[in-house]
Order: structure tokens, then C-alpha cells, then sequence
């Protein structure tokens, strides 16, 4: 109980020590905290909706039938893909929404908390673990929707999908070091919260979600290729699908890059959220 | 009167065990500065700024620079607050209250300064932060109280105190939507002090529920202190302070001004309170001569107090020998002169304290013409500290008025504590030295 704090105004990169075992303290310590968060906003989400759950599979499916329909009367000019269209459609969408959510959700929750920000000191990094609580339990739900596209169109399921898994946590992983990152600044600037998702409308174009890895060297190609959710996203799909990972190297640097990402974004949104609150009004 | 009275009683009895301080130090704030920015959008850029500053490591502990539109939020403010001490913070709004204990919560960082904390603080700021209108009561007790940092083991062993404390029973499973604002009130509170925290920062919160729930919230404040709580309390009750608390700081523009005992602070922060609206001088006025068609015949010159002794005061002592002076010129011959006076307390809920009406103490005067005083001698003056506002008529025959000033301002001072009673009693105790008798 005779636990002692000292609020000073040094900066705390200046104790690299303290820092870090405070970091790992808050992280092991707000894990419960996180997991009422995650009850909390999960039950709240669906209480207050008819569709409820449904709402985790109707942008998949929407998504596959608009695209399904506009390939098969070649308004889109959508090269061969290794699944059955509307399947390659929904699943990516999926993931793609799952990468998405993993930015928004961190946003929205530290929107809505705002008032608990400016008042009450408890771990921030629970809402990060209970968005990404969130985002998983989301995606346990299009998991049944997955299965059922598996099922229909009678798609070969390989051995690798049990490591599948670890390239959907880079995938999310990625996604959450850039919420980390615009959370804070999403409280305090309204640009954001328009802003964000507009860039996903433009990232996804950026991404191989509706139609395959392209293999044209222009710039458009560069560009797909040099998006770090691209590698990670089409790991997430071949390891599930087909079984055979067509860029390894891709792959693995995306995910050195979340990695280091991420440990920066944590200190980056540790340090800087007093700030940001400080500018809260209380 | 009736109205507060129960109000009162109750925040009494948080008073009753102050005994129980303890020499062991829970919270120093030591030389704590913060500056803030009036300008939303330079705001935002210094906070960039500070971000930088403390990711690169080169924000260090003295950053006593202003920048251009930032002001001192807090300036140098120094205090102790021991096991089971209550300390009133007072000061108008903007002074800085809030930011000390935002800065005393964690919630930001000081820019100069620190803030030793040893034990758990419990905000009792934000009643029910993180209540969701959706979930049912016992959802949000859990949501609530995991927040203020109980694990969940915990939590459920309390579970039923809170329940029971915050007389929700049967409604504990519905929605909190369905809650009346009361309820959901009395949940937030009784979340907030079964957390069971070593120092309890509560900021203008006592006011929730009906009275007799305001009650039941007093006494579990008086509990919690006897068992080693400590309290730092704002409120712009300066009744509330007095009655919870033995000290006080006063914060004026982010300035400590002084900390010490209870009286002599909230005494000294309404004087500087009501001292900003007042216009001229205290406890003294005069005016000026009106022109003989202007005058009904009579005409108020000075108003002003004297003490013991006939020596003029412009703050007469709360208990001591004092006289009200009413300087007037008459022009003509007056009959049946009588003097009302209505005195209310500023700041208070500006209802009358005491009046005064010659006519109805059967007190008629005659003036010829020339000066005169109107001398009105209280043998000891009943109104306790505090700034009030006084009306004078002066009629004629109860019929038409000759003059009145509408407010005439001044304060009462005290040399006796008598913070709790709302007016000074005149006393003597004797003993009886023989008393067997008296019963048979």
C-alpha cells in the first residue's frame, strides 16, 4: 500500500531505468483494467444496435458484392486472383477492416474518454490493450463469416494457417502503432478524427484488398509495394489460403518495422498524452 | 433557513474526529510552478514543443521561461498534508485550485517543482467517470471502479457495500439510462469511496443527492478521515471548509497567499473576494449635500461605525460595544422620523440577516433643522465575520420616505473564532456554588 510517487517536471527519458520499468509496471498492471474496458465498450457497442454483432460482417460482404458485381461486368478491370473473386473480396476486406479498426478504435476510445483523461490518472496504456482486445474479438466474429466463405466455396485450407495467427497480430500490431500515435492527437484536433478516414479511403486503393499484388513495375506498383500493411496483409491471406508466402523478405521487414514502430509510438503516446491532457479542458 | 440546516448538521459531523493527524507526511508539494497557455491554438504548438522536449530528454526541472501569451497557472506553491488532515483549498475560480490537484492526481506534469505522493490518491472529481447510460449499474460499478485502480478480486468484495451504500438494490441490474440523476449520482459517489484511498481529492462534488444521502455522504467522510484518510477539498462553500477542515491554503492567480488555520484563510479570501466588487471604502460613506429642491427635508450625509469608547472603526469587531452613525442634514422641521435597516450578508444566499425598524420599536424622532447623528448603540455586535450590505430608509411619519442609500457595504471582523454559529451569542458561564438544596 506504501507505494510512493514523485511527480517531477524533468523529462522522463532522462531516467531511461524508471521509465522502463514504469512502462512494463503500467503494461502488466492495466491489463485487468483492460479487460473491463473491452466489456464495457463491447457490450455497450452492441446493446445499442438492432444489427448488433451483424455489424462486424456487413462491410465484408457489402464490399464483395459491390466488387463482384462491377468486375463480372468489367467496369473494374481486376486481374486473376488465387481465390474465387468474391471470396479473394471478402476475406481481404476483413483483414483490411480489421487493420483499419486497430487504427480507429484507439482514436475513438481516447475520444470518448476524454473526460476520464482529464480527471482520473490511471493507466493509459489500458486503452490501447482494450482496443486492441476490441479489434481481436471483432475479428473473431468475420472469423465465422471466413469460416462460412471457406465452406461455400469449398477454398483448400493449408497446413500453414496455423501460423496465420502471427501475421494477423503484425497486421494488427501495425495498425495500432499508428492509432497509438494519432490517438492523442485525435482528443485534441478535430482534423484528425475527418482526417483519418479519408486517408484509409485512399490507403486502401494503396493496398492489395480488391485486387491482387500488382506485378507492374510503374508507380503505382512502387507504391503498393512500398506500403507496409501490403506484405503483411498478403502474408496474413497467402498463409491461410494457398500456403505459399510469395514475398518472405517483405514480410519480415514490415514486421521489424512495426516492431520498433510500435516500441516508439508507446513511448511516444506515454509521454506526450500528459501533455495532451493538460490541454483537455477538465 | 430550514433548507440548510440539515446540510449543515451533516458536514458537521465530517468535524466531529479531527483529532486523529498523525505526524506522517502523505503529500508534499514542493515549489510547484505550472504555466498555461490562454491562446487554444499556441497552445497546442508549446505542446508540441514539450513533447519534443521530453522525448529528447532536454526538458529539465526548472522551466520557469514564459513563453509568449502563457501566464502562471501555479506559481511556487508549497504544502504538507499529513495522515488524516483535511486541508480546505480556497481561491476564486481561475486561482489554480483545480491544477494543483490535476498536478496532485498525476493527471500533468509541473513545470517546476515536485509533488511527493506516498500512498493512493482517489480523485472524488469526476463522480461516475467512465459510467456508460447503456450498461447496468453492476456493469458500470465494475467498469467505474476498476478505473480508480481496484483489481477485480477487490471490487467484488465490495461489491455489495457499494450497492448497499448507494440504496440501489433492485435497480442494480437495470440500465444506468434508467436511472434518475440522483441515483446514478449516489452510484458514482459510493464507487468513489470504497476505493478506500489514503488521500481523497475532493473537488465541489458533496453536493450530490438528496439531503439525507448528503448526510450518509458526511459521515462516511468523517469515517474515512478517522481511519487515516486525508482530504484536500475545494469548495466554494466557505461553510463547507469550515466546518471539514482545521487548515486551509488560499490561491489567488496561482499564488499560495498564505496556509494556516481555517478561519483567518477563508476571513482573509472573502474579504478579497468581495473586496474586488466593492466600489469605495469599507464601513465608511459619505455624500454629498443635496441642492434644498432635491431634498424631501432630510438627507443621509455619512454613514460610519464607532467602537468602545466613541473611536471611529471602519470594521467593527464581531461581540464588541458598537454604534451605527447616520449623519444627516435637515432642512426643515421633521416629525416622526424613523430609521429601517436592512442588513443582508454578501455572498451568502442574500437573504435578510437582520433587520432593524425604529418605528416598530415605537422609536419616533423630531429634528429641527441643521446636522444631526442618528446614533443606533449595540451593546455587542451579533453578526459574525463576514462582508455585508446594508439598506437604509429614513421616513417620515412611516409614510414617505426622506432619504435612503440603497447598499452600504462593510465587513465584521472577529477577534474570537466563532466560525460555526451564525450569529455571535453574548456569554457568561457561572457556577452555582451551592446547589444541594435546589432538588428537593
Amino acid at each position: 500500500m506504501a507505494s510512493r510517487k514523485v511527480y517531477r517536471p524533468h523529462s522522463e527519458m532522462r531516467r531511461p531505468r524508471t521509465l522502463l520499468y514504469h512502462m512494463w509496471r503500467d503494461l502488466l498492471g492495466s491489463r485487468e483494467l483492460a479487460l473491463q474496458l473491452m466489456r464495457r465498450d463491447i457490450s455497450a457497442q452492441y446493446r445499442q444496435s438492432f444489427l448488433g454483432y451483424l455489424w462486424a460482417i456487413i462491410p465484408p460482404v457489402i464490399a464483395a458484392v459491390g466488387f463482384t458485381f462491377a468486375a463480372n461486368s468489367n467496369v473494374l478491370n481486376i486481374g486473376e486472383t488465387d481465390l474465387p473473386y468474391p471470396a479473394y473480396v471478402m476475406f481481404s476486406t476483413s483483414l483490411w477492416q480489421t487493420f483499419t479498426e486497430s487504427i480507429t478504435i484507439p482514436m475513438q476510445k481516447m475520444a470518448q474518454s476524454k473526460m476520464l483523461l482529464a480527471k482520473i490518472n490511471f493507466p493509459h496504456e489500458s486503452l490501447i490493450l482494450a482496443s486492441i482486445g476490441q479489434v481481436f474479438f471483432n475479428f473473431a466474429i468475420k472469423l465465422i463469416l471466413i469460416v462460412a466463405l471457406f465452406l461455400w466455396f469449398r477454398m483448400p485450407v493449408s497446413s500453414s494457417i496455423i501460423v496465420a495467427p502471427v501475421a494477423l497480430v503484425h497486421l494488427v500490431l501495425i495498425g495500432t502503432m499508428f492509432g497509438m500515435l494519432l490517438a492523442p492527437l485525435a482528443a485534441l484536433y478535430q482534423d484528425f478524427v475527418k482526417g483519418v478516414p479519408l486517408l484509409l479511403g485512399v490507403w486502401l486503393f494503396l493496398t492489395p484488398v480488391v485486387y491482387p499484388v500488382p506485378s507492374g513495375e510503374g508507380l503505382f506498383g512502387i507504391l503498393v509495394k512500398l506500403n507496409p500493411v501490403t506484405p503483411l496483409l498478403v502474408t496474413v491471406r497467402e498463409l491461410a489460403t494457398v500456403g505459399t508466402v510469395s514475398n518472405p523478405l517483405g514480410f519480415w521487414l514490415a514486421s521489424l518495422f512495426t516492431l520498433v514502430g510500435l516500441a516508439l509510438a508507446w513511448l511516444v503516446y506515454r509521454l506526450g498524452l500528459p501533455y495532451a491532457i493538460e490541454r483537455l479542458s477538465s | 433557513m430550514t433548507a440548510i440546516e440539515p446540510k449543515q448538521q451533516a458536514i458537521e459531523q465530517v468535524s466531529v474526529e479531527q483529532a486523529s493527524a498523525s505526524d506522517e507526511v502523505l503529500l508534499c508539494v514542493q515549489g510547484v510552478s505550472k504555466k498555461f497557455c490562454r491562446d487554444l491554438r499556441r497552445s497546442l504548438i508549446y505542446g508540441v514543443a514539450d513533447i519534443s522536449a521530453e522525448l529528447t530528454g532536454l526538458r529539465g526541472g526548472k522551466n520557469t521561461k514564459l513563453r509568449q501569451q502563457e501566464f502562471w497557472a501555479l506559481q511556487d506553491v508549497s504544502f504538507e498534508l499529513r495522515r488524516g488532515e483535511a486541508l480546505g483549498l480556497v481561491g476564486k475560480n481561475g486561482s489554480g485550485k483545480s491544477t494543483l490537484l490535476r498536478i496532485i492526481a498525476g493527471l500533468i506534469k509541473p513545470d517546476v517543482g515536485t509533488v511527493t505522493i506516498n500512498g493512493r490518491v482517489a480523485p472524488l472529481i469526476a463522480l461516475g467517470a467512465g459510467f456508460n447510460p447503456v450498461l447496468t449499474g453492476r456493469e458500470n460499478i465494475y467498469a467505474n471502479m476498476s478505473i480508480l485502480g481496484l483489481a477485480k478480486a477487490e471490487i467484488s468484495k465490495r461489491f455489495d457495500s457499494v450497492v448497499e451504500f448507494a440504496e440501489l438494490d433492485e435497480a442494480i441490474d437495470s440500465p444506468l439510462q434508467t436511472y434518475s440523476s440522483g441515483m446514478a449520482a449516489r452510484l458514482g459517489f459510493s464507487c468513489a469511496i470504497h476505493t478506500e484511498p489514503d488521500i481523497l481529492l475532493v473537488d465541489e462534488v458533496l453536493a450530490v443527492g438528496d439531503i439525507r444521502f448528503r448526510q450518509k455522504c458526511a459521515r462516511r467522510l468523517a469515517k474515512l478521515r478517522e481511519n487515516g484518510t486525508s482530504f484536500v477539498l475545494v469548495s466554494h462553500n466557505s461553510q463547507a471548509i469550515f466546518t471539514s477542515c482545521r487548515s486551509a491554503a488560499y490561491l489567488s492567480k496561482g499564488e499560495l497567499i498564505s496556509v494556516g488555520n481555517v478561519s483567518e484563510i477563508i476571513n482573509h479570501y472573502e474579504r478579497d473576494l468581495f473586496l474586488d466588487s466593492v466600489p469605495e471604502q469599507l464601513g465608511a460613506a459619505s455624500f454629498e449635500e443635496k441642492s434644498p429642491d432635491e431634498s424631501h427635508g432630510l438627507d443621509i450625509t455619512s454613514l460610519s461605525f464607532k467602537g468602545e469608547h466613541d473611536s471611529p472603526v471602519q470594521t467593527p469587531f464581531t461581540g464588541e460595544p458598537t454604534a451605527f452613525v447616520i449623519g444627516c442634514k435637515v432642512h426643515r422641521q421633521v416629525n416622526q422620523v424613523n430609521v429601517y435597516l436592512m442588513i443582508s450578508e454578501i455572498g451568502g444566499e442574500g437573504d435578510l440577516i437582520l433587520s432593524i425598524d425604529s418605528a416598530v420599536e415605537g422609536n419616533f424622532y423630531s429634528l429641527s433643522p441643521g446636522k444631526h447623528e442618528l446614533v443606533l448603540d449595540m451593546p455587542y455586535l451579533g453578526l459574525r465575520p463576514g462582508l455585508y450590505s446594508m439598506k437604509i430608509i429614513i421616513k417620515e411619519a412611516l409614510l414617505s420616505t426622506l432619504d435612503y442609500v440603497e447598499k452600504f457595504m462593510f465587513s465584521v471582523d472577529s477577534h474570537k473564532a466563532m466560525n460555526r454559529s451564525l450569529f455571535y451569542q453574548s456569554v457568561e458561564w457561572n457556577v452555582s456554588e451551592d446547589c444541594q438544596d435546589e432538588g428537593a
